[in-house]
């Protein structure tokens, strides 16, 4: 099975993929349980980290310039070991160089979209502490900051959770290697 | 010098925006005092990370350990309390294994599975995670420990929830043989599979935050009262809005002889079907609860639980409740009997004991012939 790549799955979390690009990744993620954790962990991400949209200032014409350098650099070692054979003035632009250029270049808008645009800022910072589940396991998180306890070795069927009212939350599982059951608990504390 | 480079590696980590595997001893540092019951024999890292995601840094811990009972007494069941200084919120967990039975000189493994995620820009210093042992249960119900996350209260329970489900079961095979025991396995194990099981999301806002949780209504609690239950709940009632509930509050009387220092309740909630689940439990609120026979406390908690099933929110329409768990002054602990929760079919709604759960797993794995003989080792 071919995966989108990792970028084309942050876009999809982010809700910023076209409408036929979404329906190809949709269509993936029924059937790929891989690639719909990597859309849950950037979904986490963008969730306590809206940080992502206040990233420093970049020098993004410094940093073009540099990769347009490296590019160059790299076609011009290419050159160096085709010993006898005369480059024409469209050589450099043709064929897998030329695809490697494009790829690059649409890798830089595609990060640099990614980092650039701006994302509507979740309440969190009102929200207080928060215990909840996750994929595979239990989470404490305030703001950008969060301890998760996973349960990789259970089933997610089998994970039985329960809430302490006074700030807790446990995930009890039997653990596949060593047959004992498990809490795995996470505490607010103040 | 050691914390040094693994703040330099870590720092490095996030400049390059790369992945590097977690292996230097001072990222998890494990706490056993001397007089540890249980000694630490072996601590294997694996698969464990540190990622860079933009502007987050994800740390990755599996840590195996392998841990021996040092001691001439029969355990019971552990604590690990996890924690990292640097993750807010106190950033403290525990792994707890009840239901264990290893012997003197016996070795026995915990895994502890940690993902702690933080702004790439917060500096490490010291160790990531420390581990230490808040707690050990005996066969006889002695205990060691600092006791931090109360944990000799929850392994006494558990331990009275497993031999009154042992002894259930044992009668079982008694009265019934092997096909009975089966058969209720089977129960069991069918009851687990259709436990209705709800999304509960805690929050706990800072006095400060000034934000103010909407409420439609108040609504009251109708409780199950048990005849053997040491404390009678009398009156209750929770603020409910929508898939919303905060501030429950239950007055509790103390109807024993001996005096109470903590109670439990079971928080049942119904949605607009009448499916009926488990909410949350409901400690009393003051961890130094003194309640001599016959006085009345209040039970109160200041939290706010959201509700949803399969990511759709789920509507409180009716509340229920009961007394699940009471600790009394000498340290002895009350649970519900298993007539008490047949009778009023909360089987079906409730967990089921580690206990249970650990046979009845054991029986879809191993068959009914190693069931039998783990129900013999007691």
């Amino acid at each position: 099975m071919k995966h989108p790549s990792q970028a084309t799955l942050a876009l999809h979390a982010g809700g910023d993929l076209g409408p036929f690009a979404r329906w190809r990744v949709d269509r993936h993620l029924t059937d790929c349980d891989q690639c719909r954790e990597e859309v849950a962990k950037y979904g986490d991400l963008r969730e306590v980290l809206p940080e992502l949209g206040e990233m420093p200032e970049v020098a993004w014409s410094r940093l073009s310039a540099e990769m347009q350098a490296n590019i160059r650099l790299g076609l011009a070692a290419g050159e160096c070991v085709r010993a006898g054979e005369a480059p024409s003035r469209w050589s450099l632009f043709t064929g897998a160089r030329a695809a490697v250029a494009l790829a690059s270049v649409v890798a830089l808008l595609v990060t640099g979209l990614m980092i650039e645009r701006p994302m509507p800022r979740p309440n969190w910072r009102n929200e207080g502490i928060v215990v909840q589940r996750v994929p595979n396991g239990i989470q404490v998180r305030e703001g950008g900051q969060a301890l998760q306890l996973m349960n990789p070795s259970a089933p997610h069927q089998q994970v039985t959770y329960s809430v302490g009212a006074q700030g807790s939350l446990r995930a009890r599982f039997v653990d596949q290697e060593t047959g004992n059951v498990t809490f795995n608990t996470v505490y607010v504390e103040e | 010098m050691r914390r040094v480079s693994l703040v330099a590696a870590l720092s490095a980590l996030c400049l390059c925006a790369q992945d590097v595997p977690l292996d230097s001893p001072n990222a998890v540092k494990i706490n056993l005092k001397a007089d540890s019951p249980v000694a630490l024999l072996s601590a294997s890292m694996g698969e464990s990370r540190a990622t860079a995601r933009g502007a987050a840094l994800m740390l990755d811990l599996h840590m195996a350990l392998s841990l021996r009972n040092t001691t001439p007494n029969r355990i019971r069941g552990v604590v690990l309390r996890v924690v990292s200084q640097e993750v807010a919120v106190g950033g403290k967990a525990s792994v707890s294994v009840p239901s264990l039975n290893v012997g003197p000189g016996e070795a026995f493994p915990i895994r502890i599975d940690l993902q702690l995620m933080r702004p790439t820009q917060q500096a490490a210093g010291g160790p990531l995670v420390e581990v230490d042992l808040d707690g050990v249960l005996f066969q006889d119900f002695s205990f060691y420990g600092p006791d931090r996350l109360n944990s000799q209260r929850s392994l006494t329970a558990w331990e009275m929830e497993a031999q009154r489900d042992r002894d259930h079961f044992k009668k079982i095979l008694a009265q019934y043989g092997p096909e009975g025991l089966r058969q209720e396995m089977l129960t069991s194990l069918a009851r687990q599979a259709e436990r209705p099981q709800l999304d509960v999301r805690l929050v706990r806002r800072r006095a400060v935050s000034g934000v103010a949780v909407s409420s439609e209504h108040t609504a009251q609690f109708a409780f199950l009262k048990f005849p053997d239950s040491p404390v009678e709940p009398l009156e209750g009632w929770a603020e409910l809005s929508g898939n919303e509930a905060h501030a429950p509050r239950v007055q509790v009387r103390n109807n024993s002889s001996k005096t109470v220092k903590y109670v439990e309740l079971a928080w049942l909630v119904s949605d607009e079907k009448g499916q009926q689940y488990v909410a949350a439990s409901l400690p009393a609120s003051k961890p130094d609860l003194y309640l001599p026979p016959g006085q009345t406390a209040r039970v109160l908690q200041d939290s706010e639980l959201h509700f949803t099933r399969n990511g759709e929110p789920v509507n409180i329409r009716q509340m229920a409740g009961f007394v699940s768990q009471v600790e009394f002054a000498d340290g002895k602990v009350w649970v519900p009997n298993r007539q008490n929760l047949e009778s009023n079919a909360l089987l079906r709604v409730l967990n089921p004991s580690p206990e249970e759960q650990r046979l009845s797993d054991l029986y879809r794995k191993k068959g009914l012939q190693a069931l039998q003989e783990e129900l013999r080792k007691f």
